[in-house]
């Protein structure tokens, strides 16, 4: 069978939008229990800020991101090492560290801004870690697969309608809905 | 290896059913409901087409349970990994024009 250079063209491009996809679906599979994980943490700690005094928020969510962040270094590092070796290749270089600095990055941004927030406004300083998450899903769904942009939105819409709606209950539906989002997300990931 | 035409690879979805697992080759074989979201094709076509690769022998298919549900497996075999990069080498080979000039 004689295949023109256009057909040839097309069937390469189909090869590699195939590899690609199934790259895709991978990357949800490791990211949906890491997602499950946060969901669990965001859930703990809303429920803390709930009914903690404001003091305590700050050791308390420290404790949890650092669970958090150790968790998902070393799930991802598992997930990319156990294909790594399968296909006699090496781990992305540095990749524990990006995350690691992602997550510090992050956190440091939320609390410069906490920072310059007018004193004594709670419930704005509950919903912007909401924000700022549903922003880094959605921006990372751009370039690596829709549903993490759809996540990223679910939890940006649930936190702005917690704000402007149940401001009196925030901390827990933010606990509820928020972290039930990353959960369920999570389980979807997973099945992908 | 030479290159070469695999007219039964290149049929469109055989092309991707064979890039999937290519992609996943040394790792655990793909069960059917991730090989179908990753072609993007429908049960019975993803089914029919199977069946055709494991008769050429470019694919081997296992059959399991998970609790009471029944699992399909497949994974590409060493054959079907050679015809598949021979493929792939035709392609390029064509795609740059690789022996137009010859005499």
């Amino acid at each position: 069978m004689a295949i023109t250079p256009n057909e040839a063209a097309a069937a390469l491009s189909e090869i590699e939008n195939t590899t690609r996809r199934g790259m895709t679906l991978r990357g949800y599979r490791v990211a949906g229990p890491i997602l499950m994980v946060w969901g669990l943490i965001w859930a703990v700690g809303y429920v803390a800020m709930g009914v903690l005094p404001v003091e305590r928020w700050g050791p308390v969510w420290f404790i949890l991101d650092f669970v958090g962040a150790t968790v998902t270094i070393i799930m991802t590092g598992r997930g990319y090492a156990r294909r790594a070796t399968a296909v006699k290749a090496a781990v992305p270089a540095g990749l524990p560290w990006k995350l690691a600095l992602g997550m510090v990055g992050t956190a440091a941004f939320v609390l410069g801004v906490v920072a310059i927030f007018p004193q004594g406004e709670t419930a704005a300083y509950l919903a912007l870690p909401g924000l700022v998450t549903g922003m880094i899903y959605m921006s990372i769904g751009l370039w690596s697969g829709l549903r993490y942009a759809l996540i990223g939105l679910a939890v940006f819409a649930a936190t702005l309608v917690g704000f402007f709606v149940f401001r009196s209950d925030l901390a827990f539906w933010m606990a509820g809905v928020g972290g039930g989002a990353l959960f369920l997300s999570g389980l979807w990931l997973r099945k992908a | 290896m030479a290159a070469q035409s695999e007219d039964l690879i290149h049929q469109p979805l055989r092309l991707k059913i064979m890039a999937a697992l290519y992609a996943e080759r040394d790792v655990d074989p793909l069960d059917f409901p991730r090989l179908k979201a990753i072609t993007q094709a429908t049960d019975g076509n993803l089914g029919s087409h199977l069946t055709t690769l494991e008769k050429a022998g470019y694919v081997a298919l296992a059959k399991d349970f998970v609790g009471k549900r029944p699992r399909t497996r497949v994974a590409l075999t060493g054959e079907g990994r050679k015809a598949f990069r021979r493929h792939v080498e035709y392609l390029r080979e064509v795609v740059e024009g690789v022996g137009d000039d010859a005499p």
